[in-house]
C-alpha cells in the first residue's frame, strides 16, 4: 500500500471522493441557504430544500414569511428596496424567474439586507456594511 | 540446609523499563514497517524511539491496585447517593440539563478516546509510546463506565437521558463532538495524539472538566463530583502524555515542526469550537454559577496556554492561528449558543429557559462589554413573545458549518451584529464555513470534509426518518417525524423547562419531602 496525497491530506492508499451532499440525493430539490442580515433573533441562516424551478417571487411570497414572519420588522419590508447577494455578489432578482435562472446552484447562499430595518438591538446602531 | 536464594527485586523505574523496553523486540519474520504500518505515512520522522521519555512510570500491577482502590471509593459514594435520594439535594432541577449534555455529548467521547488510544497503542513502533497509549485507553474506558454509572441514577428520575448513544450518532448538536473525534481518530497516530492528548487534553481540558465538576459541586451533585476526583489523577497523566508527545516529535527532526504546527492550528480550533457547548453550559445551565466562561478562558487558556506557547517557541512553534479569534470569542460564544438552543430546544434532548432576572444581572456583570449591548434584547424579546403567544421555537433547520458542524451562529470578528460567512468551492460544489479557521481546515483536506455527515442535510436526504416515512414527502411536520426517529418525546425530553415534567416532578418531590406545597407556579 502506498502513501497518497490529496491536497494536503496524506493517506495510506486510495481515498475515494465521496461527497455526502451531492444534489442528486435531495429528491429533486437543491439546498438553498437563506439569511436576513443582522436579524439575529434567528440564530443562524436557514437551510432549505427547494425545487430549482421555484420562481424567486414564490420564495419571497410563500417561503420567507414562514421563516421570518414572527419578526416584528418583517411586515415592514419593502421588497423593492431589498438588497440581495449570492455568495457575496450583488444581484437583482426577477420575481418571475426561477432559482435556476438566477444561477442559484445547489448550496447557494442568498443573503438579503433591508435598509432601515436592522434588527432588534439595544442602544447600538449596527455598522452599515455595504455588500 | 539449603541456601536461601534472594530474588532480586526491581525498583519501579526498572520494572517500568522492563515492561516498555524489555518486552519489545525487532521483528525478523516480517519487516518492522509491515508490523507497524501506520506511524510513518504522516511524514513524522522518528530517528530514535529510545529517546521517548515515559510520561508516567506506572506498571500494570500498580495501575490495577491504584485504580481498583479509587473505584471502590467512587462506587461507595454513588451507592450512598442513590440510597439517600441525592437527586433531591441538587440546587434546582435545571441543573440536570448540564448532566444530560454531559451524558449525551461527553461520555461517548470517552468511549471514542478508548478506541482511539487502543488503536495508536498498537500502532506506534516505540514500545514506550505504545504502553502509555494503552494505559490511557483503559483509563478512557473506565471513565466511560463510571460516568455512565454515576449519571444513570438521574435517568430514573429525569427525562432526556435514556438513549444517549442513539442520539450521539444522529442528533444535530451531538454531531459536533462526534465529528470532532471521528476526525481525530481517522487521522494517523501522531495526528491523533496531537489532537487529543495535546490540543484537547493539555491545552483545553481544564475548560471542560473544571466547569462540569465545580459546577456539580456548587449544585449539590456529589456523585458527579466524586467521579471528577476519580478521573482527575488520570487526566494529569494524560496531559503529560500530550506534552511529551509534542516535545518528542519536535526534538526528533526539524522537518516535523511544520507538520506539528499545522496540526496544532487545526486541533486547537476544532477543540475550541467544540467547547462552545461547555461555554453555554457554564454561563446558562448551572443554577449556581462557578465562574463565567470568560473568566475560565482567561485563567486556563490565556494564562496557562500563553505560557505554554512561549515555552514551545524554542522549537519553532507559535501559538495556534485561531488564538486571537478564540480570545475575542470569550465575550460571545456562550450567549450565541444558548440563543441557538433556546430556539431549537424542541428539536434537542434537553430543556432550555430564559435566564431569570438575577441571572441576567450576573451575565451583565460578567460580560460588561457585550451582554447588554448584543444579547439581552433577544432574551427580552423572546420572553415577551412567550407571555403573549406562548413559547417561540424556530421551526426551520439551520445552516451548518461544513467543518465544525455547529449552526452558522458565530459572528464576524469585530462585529457581533453580523454572522460570519466563509466559502470555498470544491469539485464545483459550494462549501460554507463559520470562520477563517474552519475554512482553512477544509481547504487543506477537502476530500476528508466533503464526506461530512451534516445532520441537517441528512434529514433532508431522508436519513433521519422512521421507516414508515417517505423522505421525499415527510408530511406537514418533518421535525415531528425526526423526533420520532430520535426517540425524543417532545415536551418531556425537550422544550421549555418551565412546562416540563422534570420541573413539575422536582417541585412536587421537594414539596413532599419538606412537607410543603409544591413551588407555586409549577404547572400541574
Amino acid at each position: 500500500m502506498t502513501t497518497r496525497t490529496y491536497d494536503r491530506l496524506v493517506t495510506r492508499g486510495d481515498y475515494p471522493l465521496r461527497c455526502a451532499d451531492s444534489e442528486d440525493r435531495f429528491h429533486g430539490n437543491r439546498l438553498i441557504y437563506v439569511h436576513w442580515e443582522q436579524h439575529l433573533m434567528f440564530a443562524a441562516p436557514f437551510c432549505l430544500p427547494l425545487p430549482p424551478t421555484l420562481p424567486f417571487g414564490a420564495l419571497v411570497r410563500d417561503v420567507l414569511p414562514d421563516l421570518y414572519g414572527e419578526h416584528p420588522e418583517f411586515e415592514q419590508i419593502d421588497w423593492q428596496r431589498t438588497e440581495w447577494t449570492n455568495s457575496g455578489k450583488r444581484f437583482r432578482p426577477d420575481f418571475g424567474k426561477s432559482l435556476e435562472q438566477h444561477g442559484l446552484a445547489h448550496k447557494s447562499l442568498i443573503r438579503f439586507r433591508t435598509p432601515g430595518l436592522d434588527g432588534i438591538w439595544r442602544n447600538i446602531t449596527p455598522q452599515r456594511q455595504a455588500f | 540446609m539449603d541456601t536461601r536464594v534472594v530474588k532480586k527485586k526491581l525498583g519501579l523505574k526498572d520494572r517500568y523499563a522492563a515492561m516498555t523496553r524489555g518486552l519489545a523486540w525487532e521483528t525478523t519474520y516480517q519487516p518492522m514497517d509491515k508490523v507497524f504500518p501506520y506511524d510513518k505515512y504522516e511524514g513524522i520522522k522518528i530517528h530514535d524511539w529510545d529517546k521517548w521519555e515515559d510520561p508516567f512510570r506506572l506498571t500494570m500491577d500498580a495501575y490495577w491496585k491504584y485504580q481498583g482502590e479509587k473505584e471502590k471509593k467512587l462506587y461507595a459514594v454513588i451507592e450512598a447517593f442513590a440510597q439517600n435520594n441525592g437527586q433531591l439535594g441538587i440546587s434546582d432541577a435545571r441543573y440536570v440539563n448540564a448532566l444530560k449534555l454531559f451524558i449525551q455529548g461527553v461520555t461517548p467521547l470517552e468511549y471514542y478516546a478508548h478506541r482511539g488510544f487502543a488503536h495508536v497503542g498498537r500502532q506506534f513502533t516505540g514500545a514506550g509510546a505504545r504502553v502509555a497509549a494503552q494505559m490511557q485507553s483503559i483509563d478512557e474506558l473506565r471513565h466511560y463506565q463510571t460516568e455512565t454509572h454515576a449519571i444513570s441514577h438521574y435517568n430514573k428520575y429525569f427525562n432526556g437521558m435514556h438513549s444517549a448513544h442513539h442520539w450521539f450518532d444522529n442528533v444535530w448538536y451531538l454531531s459536533v463532538p462526534k465529528s470532532f473525534f471521528e476526525d481525530a481518530y481517522s487521522g494517523g497516530p501522531f495526528e491523533f495524539l496531537t489532537a487529543v492528548s495535546f490540543s484537547f487534553e493539555y491545552v483545553l481540558t481544564n475548560l471542560l472538566f473544571v466547569p462540569f465538576m465545580s459546577g456539580a459541586a456548587h449544585n449539590g451533585d456529589m456523585s458527579t463530583v466524586t467521579f471528577g476526583f476519580s478521573a482527575q489523577s488520570d487526566e494529569s497523566r494524560h496531559m503529560t502524555l500530550g506534552i511529551e508527545c509534542i516535545k518528542f516529535m519536535l526534538e526528533q527532526d526539524p522537518a516535523n515542526v511544520p507538520i506539528v504546527q499545522k496540526w496544532i492550528d487545526k486541533w486547537f480550533w476544532r477543540g475550541y469550537r467544540l467547547l462552545t457547548l461547555v461555554a453555554m453550559m457554564q454561563d446558562y445551565m448551572l443554577p449556581k454559577r462557578v465562574m463565567s466562561w470568560k473568566e475560565a478562558w482567561e485563567m486556563y487558556a490565556e494564562q496557562s496556554g500563553g505560557a505554554l506557547f512561549k515555552d514551545l517557541a524554542r522549537y519553532g512553534i507559535r501559538e495556534p492561528k485561531g488564538w486571537k479569534d478564540a480570545c475575542e470569542g470569550k465575550d460571545h460564544i456562550s450567549h450565541q449558543a444558548w440563543a441557538t438552543f433556546y430556539q431549537y430546544s424542541h428539536a434537542a434532548a434537553f430543556h432550555t429557559w430564559i435566564p431569570k432576572e438575577d441571572e441576567m444581572a450576573w451575565l451583565s456583570e460578567k460580560y460588561p462589554d457585550t451582554f447588554d449591548r448584543f444579547y439581552r434584547s433577544r432574551f427580552d424579546q423572546w420572553a415577551g413573545m412567550q407571555k403573549k403567544e406562548g413559547r417561540w421555537f424556530n421551526q426551520f433547520l439551520p445552516m451548518l458549518c461544513q467543518v465544525c458542524q455547529v449552526p452558522m451562529m458565530f459572528t464576524e470578528p469585530g462585529d457581533a451584529t453580523r454572522i460570519c460567512f466563509r466559502e470555498s468551492t470544491y469539485h464545483g460544489m459550494k462549501q460554507h464555513f463559520c470562520s477563517d479557521h474552519c475554512k482553512e481546515i477544509f481547504d487543506d483536506e477537502p476530500r476528508k470534509y466533503v464526506q461530512a455527515w451534516l445532520p441537517v442535510h441528512q434529514i433532508y436526504q431522508g436519513a433521519c426518518y422512521p421507516d414508515d416515512i417517505n423522505p421525499a414527502s415527510p408530511g406537514d411536520s418533518p421535525v415531528r417525524e425526526v423526533l420520532r426517529y430520535y426517540g425524543v418525546k417532545g415536551g418531556a425530553d425537550n422544550g421549555d423547562f418551565g412546562t416540563s415534567p422534570d420541573s413539575r416532578n422536582f417541585a412536587e418531590w421537594c414539596g413532599a419531602r419538606l412537607g410543603e406545597t409544591p413551588t407555586p407556579g409549577a404547572p400541574k
